[in-house]
């Protein structure tokens, strides 16, 4: 028995330090990773100057057009990311200030995502290698519950979120294959789906009355002299529970509705997404009003 | 509990502990500590259903002693009868009444009359085929006075409900497993370290192979209208890795652990898909549940013995209830029919036990034609397993039309963003290690073990599919 307790404690050892090994192995490797998506880009950015900074979901990734931007003169990217909740645009917001990005204006989409202030796990895993590199991931993630395994337990958070962060996206930076996430400002044209659905219920969400991450991202830029614009951002014709919006104009009235600039399906890929042309006249409208061009 | 989960990471050890430092005196301490954890185990998945599993160990218990203490044929029948009527009756209510009560209305309503069938909203009680068919084993065995009746209720409890095999098997049967729980158990080196090695390979099938395999499988199947032929061949490629990698994976893991506990089980897979044909694919695969079905429907129907009609007549019996022991769908029934056509001509020409020796290679044209054979056997099970896999059987046939009909053989991105083909180096490196260790019971033990051990565990953690975990195929059954 003691000869196999010594060889089931090797094991144990060996484990572990493989798994260190592996952990050291994986977050080298996504140190270097730059054109792979928006989070890895901006960790391993320098200081750099922006007129414009786009933060949200899929709804901010689809509907503001940075080239539109770009062309009335304003230094602009969209870092929405789709799936992503606020928990995850305050933590990039927070790394760019990190990095020393001097932002002049920050466009929040903020409409459905008010609903929750939960994590999107496929997308603040892309946070994760870093965790050990930067305070501010760190400090993010303190509060969750796992945060002691993600911290702790070598490699833990690449077995955890494989899909994300694992063998597969690590062999792809390595390989330097790129996304199309960079592309285009980092905003993502949606085109006209024959069978997109069309319809949406949405009377189920309540807009959350002291949204976490959405007050942090007003915090964040009020203490930074960024000026802050919250925008609803369009939905198509057949939703349901339309009256989410005024919900929302009601908590918290600074936010922007701008849910019926663009209203026709026709514009639409998706009932919650427009497609580059509804984007299109969406953006216009928008630095027609606020950026006056 | 799964096996590959961090609670049974730290439920073994402490069971391990407990059984060999504290509960090792006798081997009526080390049965009854093992039972505990047993029940422990099984009420991890619902608790109720623990009740089910006494009574059903109960009743076995019982009415086995009544058999054998029974003075008239007469009673030991009655026994006998109340025991398999009552074994089956719980199979039938849980598993297939649903099944048959809505195959039955369907037949009305197209015969004209009208029914809506009366369904029952239960669950399937993990396991409950496995153990059903340990009792059954145990009782016809002390009918047929092939075995005593074990007077022991806490030998005969840890029999039935014995955590390793208790949700997916290895069918135990009472002559093999009673003998090794009526003695003390002690420890034994060797023994522990090739449960080591099992149960990593095991996690090696399971979380690389098996779970690797089912995103890309179901990506394929759930959208096999829109897939091209390439496609739809390496998705039933995918889902044969799949099963084999999770059954056997867990087969693996139960047999590891259980020499964890100085137990043997019995063997369930013996590398399946270096078979020659159909009839050695069934000696090497769930190769528990094909000789019990072998033992207690077959031979007892006359087997291969009588005409050739009572050839074929056993043969679809025994490989329709195999199908359907599987689960109440008509896709179970049509993949065991298959493999009943399949297995039919090596019967009729007496040639199913053909390959009964070990595979050799060498560099002529015999050997070129075993690895055709193998390869076309391999051909066959993957259309039966099209069956196994797909929701109805016409979504099957259309499937298998499909790989005809479409003819293209490019590239495709599944919406599991990968493309189909990305799977086959890491299926490749496995079957070649898994080729080269065929007369082993795994890869990992002999020389230089340590190091494969370690490599082993390097894999299942770069390579493994955790995120997107999916539940043993077989714990459904």
């Amino acid at each position: 028995m003691k000869n196999f307790l010594i060889y089931a404690a090797k094991i144990l050892v060996f484990t572990i330090l493989i798994a260190i090994v592996l952990d050291v192995i994986y977050t080298c490797v996504f140190l270097q990773s730059a054109n792979r998506g928006k989070i890895e880009t901006v960790f391993n950015s320098k200081a750099q100057k922006l007129d414009v900074v786009i933060l949200g979901s899929s709804r901010a990734n689809n509907h503001f057009v940075g080239q539109m931007f770009e062309d009335k003169g304003l230094k602009t990217f969209n870092y929405g990311m789709s799936g992503g909740h606020l928990f995850e645009a305050s933590l990039l917001l927070k790394l760019m200030i990190e990095r020393k990005y001097e932002i002049k204006n920050v466009i929040l989409e903020a409409d459905l995502n008010l609903s929750n202030d939960q994590e999107a796990e496929g997308i603040s895993a892309k946070f994760l290698p870093y965790i050990h590199n930067s305070k501010v991931i760190k400090d993010h993630f303190a509060s969750k519950d796992n945060f002691h395994q993600l911290y702790y337990i070598p490699f833990y958070r690449y077995i955890k979120y494989d899909g994300k962060i694992g063998f597969r996206e690590s062999y792809k930076i390595v390989k330097q294959e790129k996304t199309n996430a960079l592309d285009n400002l980092g905003y993502y044209p949606l085109v006209k789906h024959k069978n997109g659905n069309m319809k949406n219920n949405i009377a189920n969400l309540k807009p959350l009355p002291h949204n976490k991450y959405y007050e942090e991202i007003k915090k964040i830029c009020k203490d930074n002299h960024i000026n802050f614009i919250a925008i609803m951002t369009p939905m198509c014709e057949n939703v349901v529970g339309m009256n989410y919006f005024g919900k929302v104009k009601k908590v918290y009235p600074e936010i922007y509705n701008y849910e019926n600039v663009v209203v026709e399906n026709k514009y639409f890929s998706s009932c919650g997404h427009m497609t580059d042309t509804g984007a299109r006249m969406f953006t216009g409208r928008i630095i027609k009003d606020f950026f006056k061009r | 509990m799964f096996f590959n989960s961090i609670a049974f990471a730290i439920f073994l050890p402490i069971v391990f502990f407990l059984y060999w430092f504290v509960f090792n005196k006798t081997k009526s301490t080390q049965n009854a500590l093992l039972i505990v954890a047993s029940y422990y185990f099984y009420s991890c998945w619902d608790w109720r259903f623990l009740f089910l599993l006494v009574f059903s160990t109960f009743l076995d218990y019982y009415t086995g002693i009544q058999i054998e203490k029974g003075k008239s044929e007469k009673s030991r029948k009655f026994w006998f009868w109340l025991s398999i009527l009552v074994n089956l009756g719980f199979l039938g209510v849980f598993k297939y009444y649903n099944f048959f009560a809505a195959s039955f209305s369907d037949l009305l309503n197209s015969a004209g009359f009208k029914a809506s069938p009366i369904l029952l909203n239960v669950i399937l009680p993990v396991g409950i085929s496995f153990y059903t068919f340990h009792g059954l084993s145990y009782v016809i065995d002390i009918y047929y006075k092939r075995i005593k009746a074990e007077y022991n209720f806490v030998d005969y409890s840890l029999f039935v409900s014995y955590f390793p095999l208790l949700v997916a098997g290895p069918i135990e049967r009472a002559t093999h497993l009673l003998p090794e729980i009526k003695v003390k158990r002690e420890f034994d080196l060797e023994k522990a370290k090739e449960g080591i090695y099992q149960i990593v390979w095991g996690l090696v099938k399971k979380v690389i192979i098996a779970d690797t395999c089912a995103t890309y499988a179901n990506a394929i199947f759930d959208n096999y209208s829109s897939m091209n032929s390439f496609s739809l061949i390496l998705g039933a490629i995918y889902f044969a890795f799949q099963i084999y990698g999770d059954f056997s994976g867990y087969s693996d893991i139960a047999l590891g652990v259980s020499k964890l506990f100085g137990l043997d089980l019995l063997r369930n897979f013996n590398y399946p898909y270096f078979s020659r044909d159909i009839a050695e694919f069934w000696r090497r695969w769930h190769i528990s549940l094909s000789s019990w079905f072998r033992d207690y429907l077959y031979i007892p129907l006359g087997g291969s013995k009588g005409g050739t009609w009572m050839k074929i007549r056993n043969t679809f019996i025994i490989f329709v209830v195999s199908g359907f022991w599987h689960g109440a769908n008509w896709t179970y029934l049509a993949w065991g029919f298959i493999n009943a056509v399949y297995f039919l001509p090596l019967l009729l020409s007496n040639s199913n036990r053909n390959n009964m020796d070990a595979i050799e290679l060498k560099f002529n044209f015999d050997s070129a034609k075993v690895l055709m054979s193998i390869f076309y056997t391999f051909f066959l099970t993957c259309i039966a397993w099209v069956f196994f896999r797909a929701r109805t059987i016409s979504d099957a046939v259309l499937y298998l039309k499909r790989v005809i009909t479409n003819r293209d053989f490019s590239f495709q991105y599944l919406n599991n963003e990968r493309y189909s083909y990305e799977l086959l180096l890491m299926i490749g490196i496995f079957v070649l290690i898994e080729w080269n260790n065929r007369n082993k019971i795994e890869p990992l033990s002999g020389k230089r073990s340590m190091l494969k051990l370690s490599l082993a565990i390097l894999a299942i953690m770069a390579f493994g599919t955790y995120s997107d975990y999916k539940e043993f195929i077989y714990f459904q059954f």
